[in-house]
């Protein structure tokens, strides 16, 4: 048995570092560090609460506004107020934009260039991936940074600015849309829909979502352009659906709240592959093998408290569990819990894997750009986008939402109109998570074990296809 | 890795961009950077004949909202040619080598442009348990920082994390994050502060240093002058409301619809020295105080540990509707005239406004 060291990890949000037993070639145990840690839960801990809708944005410089809605949506309920309907709105299609965005980047910019690496030389495409997704050079970062850029001036017109919004307050959102804004908005929409239609899909967004099944998919994808069906051939050439497969159970808290509930329902798809209600309650954190101090595992009642000389430890990151299980998060999750037909097929066939988080991922960007369309329109411009905010009074909260990369609660206990106590469960935390006290490893941990690193050893791309292909976030996993 | 005297025009040539659109850069950065009409010739002329200075992005204790900020960049052909032209020979995030490839990489730009290279920081260092906070490639951020600031000519400290701490160094600071000019002392650090800065001011700077060789005028706190020289306040587009005393006493009320002061509310544009009420965000489009919503002062030193953030400023003298245009005039007469002056009384104003919350936080 040899044990490799894979890290520092380029082209994934923050440090990240993976180490390896490897035995004839094949991964036998994982273990996954994050190895940042700020302190943000003890920073927090003691100020005025609506400091929280500063302080917690900064978390993550392109989970922003994720950040900024759990923490706004948990001093939602420490004031028990009812958010503005345009509020909820405006803040969804600008949510809508940054998980689009996140999206993204995460294809153009961080997964494809991989492709573009010289262990595939003696590929028959690996010229074409070469040429059109190579880090910084392929001409693919030409088409999606600006378009990237233009979706994002939603955040200018919502939100001022954009990372690190200060627009998202408990009862709505404090920019006013007024005619000029919204049909500025409608046109950066209608931009990304045409930039999806014509270099992502080559096809409309209708017929891209008209598609149930992975029969289906597969005869859509032979002989089309763009880069959705570029990513499909190549994956297919490699079998990415036998790498990196998730150990099947995938949670959403739900997604975009309206007046009428939320564009993608809250669930948990369980063992039985149906969707079940979610348990919220039974979410815990364990810090066997977290640099952490072992307080309540109820992370409404736990503290965050560094322990750096912890012997079983090796991440800042705790290790978060529903019903003592680990759980993948993530668009794939969402999709799945939403029932979505052609993620749904994907999934009961052959479980998560690299290829079907991918495509759970442009899917889902195909569906937010319709629904940002919707919402923009369904504005009524002359009522208020902004309740007002009450004193909280003492009391324990929580902010459920769906960021890109998955399920993202903040834990709020309120005393005095100051912050007694904050906890924070990122997506990177639920995926990334390592070994709890029985000795199970978090999804991505269990997602590497098995795989074939041949003699590569740490130059293996395997590893670096599976581990960006849950698209981490390592500056929220252990804030 | 190209050649030492590789040019950045040549580099972009090969990058496929027309010289037309190399002319169109040179003049639309001359404007960006507030330089006369002659600048864009002795750009284009810089930019021809000199060689590409190298830059290494290194990322510490942070959240990479600056890269974040600074890839949206609607400067003039950002998308292709800044970031040829600073090629970004190392970069955590973006770039196409991974692990021991990328160290490699490190080492060598290191070597081989020995005096030469930008250092560009983003994050700071984490100074508690030996700097096990931040590890990067099995050691502790700091060493790497040090390690690569030793053969830079100059630095540039990316941000409120890299220039005064940031919010993870707010009380009581769990990890001792620490801006870089306390850790590297021997270096000229130009600071870009902000959370994040704006993306046009982060080119803007860049393509300064690497077009002329050298350093923008910076002020007393390091700061180029170009860009940080004016408070939120002085070029506010709500300003008249604050001198006429029209105030937002509430989120979206008839006064927010009517666009109101947000001094109110806890504003910090009056305290704040930045460029987003001229520049802007998100390609120009907007900024804070245009979303409704107050300044937070986050580019200011300090910005995290003074109180609420939607606590208004006592500190700042207001014009009140019952004062006449005569004294109006004369208070901004002085403020204008003496810029700088009034920047020091400021500060020194806000030195002792954080003291005083220093005494509350201990009784």
């Amino acid at each position: 048995m040899t044990r490799i060291t894979i890290g520092p990890f380029n082209r994934v949000e923050g440090d990240l570092e993976v180490r390896l037993d490897v035995e004839g070639g094949r991964v036998m145990r994982a273990e996954v560090t994050a190895p940042l840690y700020r302190g943000f839960e003890q920073i927090l801990e003691g100020r005025p609460v609506l400091d929280a809708l500063v302080l917690a944005p900064r978390i993550c410089g392109i989970c922003s506004v994720s950040q900024s809605v759990s923490a706004a949506t948990a001093l939602r309920h420490a004031m028990a107020i009812e958010a503005a309907p345009n509020g909820l709105l405006a803040t969804n299609i600008a949510h809508a934009a940054e998980n689009a965005a996140d999206h993204l980047t995460h294809f153009y910019i961080f997964f494809m260039p991989d492709f573009a690496r010289e262990a595939y030389a003696p590929h028959a495409w690996h010229e074409a991936a070469r040429e059109r997704f190579a880090a910084t050079r392929g001409s693919a970062s030409r088409d999606a940074l600006p378009a990237r850029a233009r979706l994002l001036e939603t955040m200018g017109i919502i939100a001022g600015k954009w990372p690190h919004s200060l627009a998202f307050q408990p009862g709505g959102t404090t920019r006013a849309i007024d005619l000029g804004s919204r049909v500025r908005l409608l046109s950066i929409i209608a931009a990304f829909r045409s930039f999806l239609e014509t270099i992502v899909f080559a096809d409309t967004l209708e017929n891209v979502l008209a598609l149930t099944t992975a029969d289906e998919l597969d005869a859509w994808r032979d002989g089309r352009g763009g880069d959705f069906a570029h990513f499909l051939r190549i994956a297919d050439s490699l079998s990415l659906t036998d790498l990196g497969r998730g150990t099947g159970l995938l949670m959403s808290y739900g997604a975009y709240e309206g007046v009428d509930g939320t564009l993608f329902p809250r669930g948990l798809f369980g063992p039985s592959a149906m969707i079940e209600p979610l348990p919220v309650k039974q979410i815990s954190e364990d810090v066997s093998h977290a640099w952490m101090r072992d307080l309540s595992t109820d992370p409404a009642q736990s503290s965050t408290i560094p322990d750096p000389d912890k012997a079983e430890a090796y991440s800042w990151c705790k290790a978060p569990r529903l019903s003592g299980q680990p759980i993948e998060v993530g668009a794939i999750a969402r999709q799945t819990v939403a029932g979505q037909p052609l993620i749904t097929d994907l999934v009961t066939r052959n479980g998560t894997n690299v290829r079907s988080r991918v495509v759970a991922r442009l899917i889902e960007t195909a569906r937010l750009a319709l629904a940002m369309e919707q919402w923009t329109r369904a504005l009524r411009l002359s009522e208020p986008f902004c309740n007002a905010s009450r004193e909280a009074p003492d009391g324990s909260h929580v902010g459920l939402v769906e960021a890109a990369r998955g399920s993202l609660g903040h834990w709020m206990a309120v005393r005095n109109g100051k912050l007694e106590r904050y906890q924070i469960i990122a997506p990177t935390t639920w995926n990334f998570s390592p070994r709890d006290s029985s000795d199970v490893g978090g999804p991505l941990e269990q997602a590497l074990v098995g795989t074939d690193v041949g003699d590569a050893g740490p130059r293996s791309v395997a590893i670096q296809h599976i581990v960006r292909s849950f698209d981490p976030c390592m500056v929220c996993t252990a804030h | 890795m190209g050649a030492a005297t590789e040019t950045f025009y040549s580099v972009i040539r090969r990058q496929g961009i027309t010289r037309r659109s190399f002319h169109k850069f040179c003049s639309l950065t001359a404007t960006s950077l507030g330089l006369g009409p002659l600048a864009a010739s002795r750009i284009a002329n810089a930019l021809e004949t000199k060689p590409r200075v190298p830059v290494i992005w290194m990322h510490g204790l942070e959240c990479t909202c600056c890269s974040e900020s600074f890839i949206r960049s609607a400067h003039p052909l950002v998308k292709d040619a800044v970031l040829s032209m600073i090629s970004l020979d190392y970069d955590d995030t973006i770039m196409a080598a991974a692990g021991h490839q990328a160290e490699a990489i490190l080492d060598e730009t290191r070597a081989k442009y020995k005096g030469q290279y930008i250092l560009a920081v983003e994050g700071n260092p984490p100074l508690n348990e030996g700097g096990m906070f931040c590890i990067d490639g099995g050691k502790p951020f700091v060493e790497k920082l040090k390690m690569m600031a030793e053969d830079a000519s100059a630095i540039i400290a990316w941000g409120a994390c890299a220039s005064w701490g940031c919010v993870q160094a707010a009380k009581p600071n769990p990890t001792q994050a620490t801006p870089i000019d306390k850790v590297i002392t021997n270096k000229p650090i130009i600071k870009v502060p902000g959370c994040p800065p704006i993306a046009e001011v982060m080119t803007g700077v860049v393509t300064f240093i690497t077009t002329f060789g050298r350093l923008p005028e910076l002020d007393r706190q390091g700061r180029p002058k170009m860009f940080y020289s004016q408070r939120i306040h002085d070029k506010c587009y709500r300003r008249p409301h604050f001198d006429a005393g029209q105030f937002v006493e509430e989120w979206d009320d008839d006064a927010a619809r009517k666009g109101y002061c947000l001094y109110k509310m806890g504003c910090k544009g009056p305290t704040t020295y930045n460029a987003c009420s001229t520049v802007r965000w998100n390609g120009g489009v907007s900024f804070p105080i245009q979303s409704g919503h107050g300044c937070i002062g986050c580019s200011e030193d300090g910005f995290w540990d003074k109180g609420s953030f939607y606590d208004r400023l006592t500190t700042i003298n207001q014009f009140g509707i019952e004062k006449n245009a005569d004294q109006v005039g004369m208070v901004a007469a002085g403020a204008v005239g003496a810029a700088i002056a009034a920047h020091a009384a400021v500060t020194a104003v806000k030195r002792l406004a954080s003291k005083r919350d220093d005494a509350e936080h201990r009784s």
